[in-house]
């Protein structure tokens, strides 16, 4: 049983839905306080490249190794962000364009292939990576035991960031505080909110997030360093966000979704299953589905009540209102 | 002491010319401290890469055929973004184009056709592939409102695949099946000689070859820049482009823009392709490590929005940063890393960015400052 | 400066000091010296334009001056922040509201508390919810805390605005034009709440450029004309026309405008049953039907929000009809389609000016094209010599101050940006014109303006429909009256008074009067 299609979608579903729900959290915190980050492709990347790195060179236990390279990744993923941060926030630049730079910067043919090249990471597999955590037997249970216990613990540590992000967001004062920074700028700064400081703030921690992401893949997922690795998983997150209306335990629903519609073809193959005319169609499924949600998400009633933070993409200027 | 950051009243053009080079000049700096990071010599690559990219024998040839394709993914970018169309599909509707083209140029190149036929057919047929593409994502915002970032850049993994697919994945008719090397490596089918593009060559700086894409993009670029000046379409993509509400006043039927927007931008991607086809690899390259990891459609962008837009300004750049990849995949080994090209391209462009805070706004340091006789604006009251 | 101070025992709550501010362009403030007592109600008097709405930004932290000092109860104060203000009990009511839409009141509440429910790391949903009702019935300020303030009406919104500086305590409440958005009489209402609000000790400053009112709430006034102070007056001693004297500087006519007969009962423009949807999909017009015949000027009286922007859109061609038809001359006009309306010869002023009216960054001749460049047009291409002399010729005609007509729309002053949209709009071949809100914020000079524009367009024949949340206008000017609420036209009697029409606007029908 535990090896039936739907269980193993799932169980994979989950799995490489995780560095998905990862980038999907950290750019929602930034969509909330108003700030559009599209370099999640690029700062993925980076701590995808830098994780692994990291597990490389440092030598000490597995535990710390691994921690440390996800401390690393998340560094490096700030790091970019605040590339971002700077030039939107402060000097008021495109968020779009900032972002697409971001990206084509920090990506595939910029400073990650250029890390990722330079530190001869490339076809080596990892020395450390993340592996389950339960014992064998409740692996083994059935559709419980790969579903839930057969993942390693940043599946685990993504659902406690899921329920804090949604405690923070809905039950604290920061949490109404960012909130209003990404509804109505002009309202926060009138109550004494440092619209800049919360602004600079999320969007570092989105960073910080899809720099561990991009780690989940090169030291969970396919552990190993290959340039690109990521293959648009940044872009797919970003329409996440706009598919889970911002909320973050919709984000965890829509990534295992994703995560399974990526699953997919490698399983379809595997068991010999032809789901369309041609291989093709399975390749692309993840990219269309996302499209048609997105067309449905956008149209209709749906946008108006539960729509985008107000202020999102628009820089905030006291002296202009 | 307080520093205010006001917004000018009036942009005065030197500061629009000035400010772009200066970004250059700026991130040249940066890079520098980079390359020192890395124990490089800055100085030394700097003066390597313009006589990769410029100077040596046979450079300019090389320049031009990167060069080519960035013009067109550039204009491309430029007409949609100018009008704040985010299209980033460039890079889909590239390939589109040139699958398109190329069917074009095999079909009618191998019937012998009268000498231009099969060439102009590919530029059709190009443009056709590029802006069918491009109207996917078109007409999903104008009828649906979905936002077109994310829908075109989805659509470039999916041509992706499908270009992928033509060629490794199926025997399809873009496939070359004859012959040994067939069996060994999947190819495109190669062009039959009546369908190859020509070039022409300048007897300047030792004999350089201009492909026909490259006076194609000029041309492209002149019909973007009279369309968007000279013509009521492009007075109502400004409008659309400035605010939408605006738009629906002055009678701009906003769907049939949008589309028209889109289809333009598409089709100078496609041609682009096309352009991929004829001039240079004379085959359909489906190869995922080929023209798909390049990236021409997203460095497009950076050149567009260095140039702020404007067509010709684009071409230029599309030249300069055409010599920078030459150089930089030139000198690629050791002490030139991969990545350093993307590296130096971003910084330019965050420069850039960052400089165009000094375009609208102005910085004042005051303690008392004089006041200023009335002009134009006044805040309300 | 005429000086006629309060007794007061001690330090006037509020005292302004040769306050200067100073914009890119333009001088806002130029030296201003204002004192407000304790338990008064202070008006802050001064036409659209002379500096009355930076002056309170500056009391309030929003701005910083660049000269002058500000004293609280006789202390020197220097926010650099609204934050400052609001701890140091000086909150203001703005023009345009500083809520968050997507909030309830409740949570809006909270964002802005420093003391108690707001200092706790977790917010519980409930925790203001006795303070709110507490408040609202003091203060006759009924609102529901859990509702969320999209849903409220403006007045609602206005009321949460009012109880958030309440709830924080404030000593000194400034309100910047509050009427503008109310019906006479919630506007009465939301002075007998001021009144009591002074009277408990605290101070009120009244921001406002209509005359009635000022003299209605006020124990003193203080009237700003182009940036400085020219007096402060007791308001018992002042008359609406001494008043309007120091406000502008001269005296000025009482435009109004002749009554003439009106022929041809058919109508250049004629709306028959008239249906239209607002932005969410609500009806926002219903059933609307009226005819203007050529040279009658109809002027729609109403509180904004009740279908006029609706209904203007709908007739202009900028909004889809759900129904109903709309006639220029006895010809239809195709359903939401704007360029039709246009050259069916329908001119429309938007009340965004803009935002709608003018493209902002597109250049000055470029908007005075907006509507007919494809006549001037040849074939697809644009003539720009020609459009570049046609602007310079309205520039010239229209009194525009603008440096040339390259510049970007978004430079110019309100009064010339709608200079702009007049110049385009009134010329050519025009039938019908719908004006919306055409002197909102514009000062004296720039009103006079366009309501002799206005005249001048009745005089040539065109019919007029104008919409205007300024009563004072809309008496000025009209032929007949009708009163828009909540999307359904009425007909306002001749000779109606101010306060049945003020009824009439809050949705009430006056019972028949006994006496003239």
């Amino acid at each position: 049983m535990n090896n039936s299609l739907l269980v193993v979608l799932i169980a994979s579903g989950v799995a490489y839905g995780t560095p998905l729900l990862y980038a999907a959290l950290g750019e929602l915190l930034a969509e909330r306080s108003g700030v559009l980050n599209l370099g999640v492709e690029g700062m993925m990347l980076g701590g995808a490249v830098m994780g692994f790195w990291a597990v490389e060179r440092v030598h000490a236990g597995t535990a710390i190794t691994l921690a440390a390279a996800l401390g690393i990744a998340a560094l490096v993923g700030a790091l970019l962000a605040s590339i971002h941060a700077f030039l939107v926030i402060t000097l008021r630049a495109s968020q779009i364009v900032c972002g697409l730079t971001l990206t084509i910067f920090a990506g595939a043919v910029g400073l990650s292939s250029y890390l990722g090249n330079g530190l001869n990471l490339a076809d080596i597999p990892a020395r450390k990576t993340f592996n389950p955590v339960f014992p064998g037997g409740m692996q083994r249970l059935p559709v419980v035991g790969p579903i839930v216990f057969g993942q390693n613990i940043l599946v685990y540590l993504s659902w406690l960031c899921v329920i804090a992000i949604w405690l923070y967001l809905s039950r604290t004062r920061p949490g109404l505080n960012v909130r209003a920074v990404g509804e109505s700028p002009a309202a926060a700064d009138t109550m004494g909110i440092n619209v800049t400081a919360y602004r600079y703030a999320h969007t570092l921690a989105g960073g910080a997030f899809a720099g561990i992401a991009g780690a989940t893949i090169t030291l969970a997922l396919t552990p190993q360093w290959v340039n690109g690795i990521t293959g648009g998983a940044g872009w797919i997150a970003i329409a996440l966000v706009i598919f889970s209306f911002w909320r973050p335990e919709l984000c965890l629903v829509g990534a295992y979704f994703f995560g399974a519609l990526q699953a997919l073809a490698p399983q379809l193959q595997a068991r010999n299953i032809s789901l369309g005319p041609t291989v093709l169609w399975t390749n692309a499924l993840p990219y269309v589905m996302t499209i048609l949600v997105l067309v449905v998400v956008s149209s209709g009633t749906a946008r108006r009540r539960l729509g985008a933070p107000a202020a999102l993409g628009n820089p905030y200027v006291r002296e202009e209102h | 002491m307080h520093v205010a950051v006001e917004r000018r009243l009036r942009q005065p053009r030197w500061l629009a010319v000035v400010v772009p080079l200066g970004s250059i000049a700026f991130a040249f700096f940066v890079a520098a401290l980079v390359l020192l990071a890395t124990g490089i010599d800055p100085l030394s690559t700097y003066r390597q890469l313009f006589d990769a990219g410029f100077i040596q024998s046979g450079s300019l040839d090389q320049t031009l055929i990167t060069t080519t394709p960035l013009a067109f993914m550039g204009l491309a970018a430029a007409a949609a973004f100018r009008v704040k169309l985010y299209n980033i599909g460039a890079e889909g509707q590239m390939y589109m184009g040139a699958i398109f083209g190329s069917a074009a140029g095999l079909y009618l190149g191998g019937r012998g056709g009268a000498a231009p036929l099969p060439i102009a057919a590919m530029v059709v047929a190009g443009c056709a592939g590029g802006c069918v593409w491009a109207l996917i994502p078109g007409v999903l915002k104008a009828f649906f409102r979905t936002n077109e970032i994310l829908t075109s850049l989805l659509l470039n993994y999916v041509a992706g695949l499908i270009l992928t697919y033509l060629i490794f994945e199926s025997e399809s008719y873009w496939r070359e099946t004859k012959g040994f090397n067939a069996t060994v490596f999947p190819t495109g089918k190669p062009l039959p000689p009546s369908s190859v593009w020509p070039g022409w060559t300048l007897h300047a700086q030792g004999g350089v070859t201009v492909p026909l894409g490259a006076f194609l993009a000029v041309l492209a670029g002149v019909v973007v820049w009279g369309l968007h000046k000279r013509t009521r379409f492009g007075f109502e993509s400004q409008v659309l482009g400035d605010s939408e509400r605006a738009a629906r006043y002055a009678g701009v039927r906003i769907r049939r823009k949008i589309l028209a927007v889109m289809a333009l931008s598409g089709a100078v991607a496609g041609l682009g392709g096309a352009s991929q086809v004829g001039d240079f690899a004379h085959a359909l390259d489906g190869d995922p490590n080929g023209l798909q990891k390049i990236g021409y459609g997203y460095t497009g962008i950076v050149v567009a929005a260095l140039a702020r837009y404007n067509p010709f300004a684009t071409l230029l750049i599309a030249f300069l940063i055409g010599g920078l990849q030459n150089a930089g995949s030139t000198l690629q080994g050791p002490s030139f890393p991969a990545g350093l090209v993307g590296v130096l391209q971003g910084i330019i462009l965050f420069s850039a960015l960052g400089g165009e805070i000094l375009v609208r706004y102005r910085f004042r340091i005051s303690r008392r400052s004089k006041g200023e006789a009335a002009s134009a604006a006044e805040p309300a009251s | 400066m005429t000086a006629a101070p309060l007794a007061t025992d001690g330090a006037p709550a509020l005292s302004v000091q040769a306050v200067t501010k100073r914009f890119p362009g333009v001088l806002a403030n130029d030296h201003v010296d204002f004192e407000a007592a304790a338990g008064e109600v202070h008006a802050l008097l001064g036409e659209n334009g002379a500096g009355k709405t930076t002056l309170s930004h500056i009391v309030t932290g929003l701005y910083q001056a660049d000269e002058g000092r500000i004293l609280l109860y006789g202390e020197p104060v220097a926010f650099s922040s609204p934050r400052e203000a609001i701890d140091a009990g000086v909150c203001m009511v703005h023009q345009h509201f500083r809520l968050v839409d997507r909030f309830t009141v409740a949570e809006n509440l909270v964002l802005g508390d420093r003391r108690g429910a707001g200092r706790k790391f977790r917010i519980d949903p409930d925790a203001v919810d006795d303070q709110v009702r507490e408040l609202g019935e003091r203060y006759r300020l009924p609102v529901d805390p859990h509702a969320h303030v999209w849903q409220l009406s403006v007045g609602e919104k206005q009321r949460v605005e009012i109880l958030n500086t309440l709830y924080q305590d404030a000593r000194v409440l400034i309100l910047d034009e509050p009427t503008a958005v109310l019906t006479p009489n919630e506007a009465d209402t939301l002075f007998v709440t001021l009144r009591q609000i002074a009277a408990e000790g605290r101070t009120v400053v009244f921001i406002s450029h209509k005359l009635h009112e000022v003299k209605a709430v006020s124990d003193r006034v203080t009237v700003l004309r182009a940036g400085h102070t020219v007096a402060t007056v007791e308001t018992a001693a002042a008359t609406p026309q001494s008043l309007a004297a120091l406000m502008v500087g001269r005296e000025i006519e009482v435009v109004r405008r002749p009554k003439h007969v009106v022929e041809g009962k058919e109508g250049l423009l004629r709306v028959d049953d008239l249906w239209a949807d607002s932005d969410r999909g609500t009806p926002a017009v219903k059933g609307v039907s009226l005819r203007i015949a050529a040279g009658e000027i109809l002027a729609v009286a109403g509180v904004a929000g009740n279908g006029q922007r609706e209904l203007a859109e709908a007739i202009a061609g900028l909004r889809p009809r759900s129904k109903g038809d709309v006639l220029v001359e006895g010809r239809p006009l195709r359903n939401g389609d704007a360029r039709a309306a246009y050259e069916a010869g329908v001119g429309f002023v938007p009340e965004d000016r803009l935002g709608t009216g003018v493209s902002p960054t597109l250049s000055i001749a470029m908007n005075l094209e907006l509507r007919s460049f494809r006549r001037t047009s040849l074939g697809p291409f644009l003539r720009l010599r020609r459009m570049h002399e046609q602007a310079e010729e309205a520039i010239r005609t229209y009194d525009i101050k603008a440096p040339n007509p390259e510049a970007a729309a978004d430079s110019l002053s309100g009064g010339n940006l709608q200079k702009v949209v007049i110049a385009r709009e009134f010329s050519g071949t025009l039938r019908v014109l719908v004006v919306a809100s055409p002197t909102r914020g514009l000062d004296v000079g720039a009103v006079e303006t366009v309501h002799a524009h206005l005249l001048e367009a009745a005089d040539r024949g065109t019919a007029v429909l104008l919409i205007s949340e300024d009563l004072d206008e809309i008496l000025a000017l009209n032929d007949r009256i009708m009163v828009m609420y909540e999307g359904a036209l009425s007909e306002v009697p001749e000779g109606e008074s101010i306060e049945n029409i003020g009824l009439r606007m809050a949705g009430e029908t006056p019972a028949a009067v006994a006496s003239a």
